[in-house]
């Protein structure tokens, strides 16, 4: 039917026009109403935030990861330990130059034989719900994190304890397996973090699951909403210097773009991880600072030396000249990340700075010719979006591969795909990207990725490397008690493996903090955790 | 009423049937997700007897019978099992989160449905003029703009610039227009065109002429009598719109942190948590068989016409 002008029936007796409201059925009318009611509620309220220099007042922290487990013991994720440690402490602490410093622990001594380690407690301290602190509390946790029906997935560093004796009150002894003088710094691992031995049982807490941590740290835990936030409160029995703000929320928010958008609005205070692309934004902002605090976290290209063609040393040395990672560190990755000069990050212990692999085209192209491998094809396995810009890196990283006539295919694949596909010898990658994080900032950990011992299944050295030298370096070294001699055992082992070169060594990460200018106290762990217990509002 | 009754059970029967096939299919899928669940849980840094530890404890190692039974007995205490990440129950995760996305999918349907509806019906009226080309425009935009660029837009117009509503979250009565703006866009398109296109074909019809020649207003015409006819095909879209949505509008929630549970669906498959999975799915499987039984049973109160029942 062809379209009419639908006019007025010429029968109808003549009528007053209409308003416009009139000609809306009830329905609809009652939507109008309701849209405008809505309107006016948005207009109305405005989101505040406390007021800064306020006395007291909260402190919204924004970061992008879902709290998993609030039990310490159960730990697996660096954010989610830096939110527990609010309320908990451990033993020993790390300083934001990756130093052992006294938490609980206010001295320890290791015996002769490095096998017994004596702990001297703080005096004086009280947990949350009044249960004193003392030596019995810290066998308690000590035990429990070494008890098989706990889930400690990150316990393997405690294993080397043998018993645990409270000697008196305050002074606790661990005999140990074997000398470990990394265990020190082990004890500042938030797994190892002490919680009220009265509360294990309390408030739906159980021995296996804790979910409600009652620590003896400047903030009380008080609720956590899955998926929205965390709020914590000041404890006025502080041991130590009592913290500024009265109320600590750390609000989830996954997505970049969205944090920052927290943080222009005023709803947040500080954020994690802005999105990198505008940090040069943030940065030029005056009413925004950026923090960019160096990391432990490792970003390499591990070669599966198991096969050809990277079975060849060459071959490996020649990949590591053939990438300019100056520029890609520049380009791609917007100036956050340090570029290594060592299979070490800088921020761990026993970090000495061995050499670079300088961008030289032109040798590596003459290496892989003397080695005999003209036009190499290989794949480069990356994750995406686990570690900042990796797909992009991997990009780059084959586009530079290719200017010397290798031709790198990138694959990507969600992460625990990823994760299985790396472990296996014959997998599908000749190359993959991963990261590696030793969050006590101690060598052992990161030495694992070079020792035969820890190839999969049994750990993740997914480049299946070994060397008998470098082997008996580390094996030495992690039991040597005088540090000098550590530091040197530590030294010649990274040397030889960054002669080997196992892996495309490319960087360490650094951790983004962005928070409104009105702040000040925000430091940070170079662990991957920002410190922000003693921030404050610029008076 | 006995017709209304019988009609009922004989859905029920069929509804049950489908969740047992759904819950088959969910099990047998998960075991072909690549990767080891156990290890991704545990995390890179556990020992190996740690990643064994969590295997067992997952139960991974059992058929697949095994754990369709096991399913199906939790399921029959009205327990849907643990989740793998977290030990939680994964019946009260659903719970907490499912009210955000009731309301996120009521509120996003709401929208895109008056806005469409509104936008279709001056689009069929106003066929093949300005209106209707403008009205079209708005139709392919709303369909093709990215949900996750929506957002963020909003999100710097209103939170950052404007300061009138939160940036995100679930926290406060206003945190809800945005995402549910963000939403209903795309709902909103799809029903416009919709109605656009059955209204031009009930305005066409010989009835309507009929009925204009005897008197009516032209507001009656096409709401009480064009509209009318025309809501069946309307409702469908509309209900499938909503049904979709119960499941979660994941790009939505990721953007403006709304504790829904789609991206806890997205998380948990990401971290391969089976029971969280499979739970998740259940519960929106079911609750999208509700959503077509009361849709079916709406257009018996729209549609005199349509009979379900003797």
């Amino acid at each position: 039917m062809s379209p009419q002008r639908f006019s007025r029936p010429v029968n109808s007796p003549s009528k007053p026009r209409r308003s416009a409201w009139g000609r809306f059925s009830g329905s609809r009318r009652t939507a109008c109403v309701a849209a405008t009611a809505v309107a006016a509620m948005v207009l109305a309220a405005c989101t505040t935030t406390g007021e800064p220099g306020a006395e007291g007042g909260t402190f919204t922290i924004a970061i992008g990861v879902d709290l998993d487990t609030l039990d310490p013991a159960q730990q697996t994720t660096t954010t989610v330990q830096n939110v527990i440690d609010y309320a908990l402490e451990t033993l020993t602490e790390l300083d934001k130059d990756g130093k052992t410093t006294p938490g609980l622990a206010t001295d320890w001594e290791i015996s002769e034989s490095g096998t017994e380690v004596t702990l001297h407690l703080r005096e004086g301290v009280t947990f949350h719900d009044g249960t004193p602190f003392n030596a019995e509390a810290v066998k308690f946790n000590l035990d429990r994190i070494r008890d098989p029906k706990v889930k400690v997935p990150i316990g393997g560093a405690f294993a080397v304890i043998d018993s645990v004796e409270a000697v008196d009150e305050l002074t606790v002894r661990l005999n140990l397996k074997y000398p470990d003088p990394a265990l020190i710094r082990n004890l500042a691992i938030t797994t190892s973090a002490i919680i009220s031995p009265t509360s294990a049982t309390k408030d739906g807490n159980t021995y296996e699951n804790i979910v409600k941590p009652v620590g003896t740290g400047p903030y009380v835990f008080k609720s956590f909403t899955k998926g929205d936030k965390a709020v914590f409160e000041k404890y006025g029995d502080y041991w130590g210097q009592k913290p500024f703000y009265d109320t600590v929320e750390f609000v989830i928010i996954p997505e970049g773009n969205s944090r920052e958008a927290a943080l222009r609005s005023g709803e947040a205070d500080l954020i994690m991880n802005p999105p990198v692309t505008d940090i040069e934004a943030l940065e030029n902002d005056p009413s925004i600072e950026v923090l960019k605090a160096p990391s432990d976290r490792a970003i390499f290209v591990a070669f599966n030396t198991s096969k050809a063609p990277f079975d060849n040393v060459n071959v490996r040395r020649a990949l590591n000249y053939a990438v300019d990672k100056k520029s890609i560190a520049k380009n791609v990755l917007f100036d956050t990340v340090d570029v290594m000069d060592s299979p070490l990050a800088k921020s761990l212990d026993g970090y000495c700075s061995v050499d670079t692999y300088d961008y030289d085209p032109q040798k590596a192209k003459q290496l892989l010719a003397d080695a005999g491998v003209a036009n190499l094809s290989v794949t480069l396995g990356t994750p995406s979006g686990r570690y900042l810009q990796d797909k992009q890196a991997a990009q780059a990283i084959a586009a530079n591969l290719a200017e010397v006539g290798v031709d790198a295919q990138v694959r990507t694949t969600d992460w625990p795909s990823y994760v299985s596909a790396i472990q296996e010898k014959d997998g599908p990658y000749d190359m993959h990207l991963l990261g590696w994080a030793p969050g006590a900032l101690d060598a052992p950990t990161q030495f694992q990725m070079f020792q035969k011992a820890q190839w999969p299944p049994n750990g993740l050295a997914t480049a299946f490397y070994t060397n008998e030298s470098v082997e008996s370096l580390i094996e030495i070294g992690n039991r040597a008690l005088d540090e000098k001699q550590r530091s040197d055992l530590y030294c010649q082992a990274q040397q030889q493996i960054w002669n080997d070169a196992p892996w495309l060594f490319l960087w360490s990460q650094t951790l983004i903090l962005a928070y409104s200018s009105d702040v000040q106290g925000v430091s940070y762990v170079p662990n991957e955790k920002f410190d922000t217990i003693y921030a404050r509002p610029k008076s | 009423m006995t017709g209304l009754l019988t009609y009922l059970v004989k859905r029920l029967v069929a509804s049950v049937v489908t969740l047992l096939g759904v819950v088959f299919v969910l099990v047998v899928a998960v075991q072909f997700l690549p990767g080891d669940p156990a290890r991704v849980i545990a995390g890179l840094r556990a020992t190996p007897e740690q990643v064994q530890r969590i295997r067992e404890e997952m139960g991974l190692d059992d058929s697949v019978f095994v754990q369709y039974w096991r399913f199906l007995e939790n399921l029959a205490h009205g327990n849907l099992g643990v989740s793998a990440r977290t030990g939680d129950s994964v019946a009260s995760e659903i719970w907490a989160r499912l009210p955000y996305t009731l309301e996120l999918a009521f509120f996003g349907t709401l929208i895109g449905a008056v806005a469409g509806i509104t936008l279709g019906v001056v689009a069929a009226i106003h066929k093949d003029k300005w209106t209707d080309s403008i009205v079209s425009m708005i139709g392919v935009m709303g369909i093709s703009t990215p949900v996750y660029w929506l957002g963020i837009l909003l999100i710097m117009l209103f939170a950052v610039t404007l300061k009138v509503l939160p940036a995100s979250g679930a926290s406060t009565p206003q945190s809800l227009v945005l995402p549910s703006v963000t939403v209903g866009v795309f709902s909103m398109a799809i029903v416009a065109r919709m109605t656009r296109s059955t209204m031009i074909e009930e305005l066409g019809q010989d009835y309507v002429r009929t009925v204009r020649a005897k008197g009516a207003a032209e507001r009656l015409v096409i709401y009480k009598h064009a509209l009318r006819n025309a809501f069946v095909p309307i409702l469908t879209v509309i209900g499938l719109q909503f049904g979709t949505l119960l499941g979660g509008a994941v790009l939505t929630e990721t953007v403006f942190a709304w504790p829904g549970i789609g991206r806890l669906l997205v998380d948990s498959i990401s971290a391969r948590d089976f029971p969280m999975v499979q739970g998740i799915i259940f519960v929106f499987a079911a609750m999208f068989i509700v959503v077509n039984v009361v849709t079916d049973l709406l257009y018996t109160v729209v549609d005199p016409r349509v009979r379900l029942y003797g």
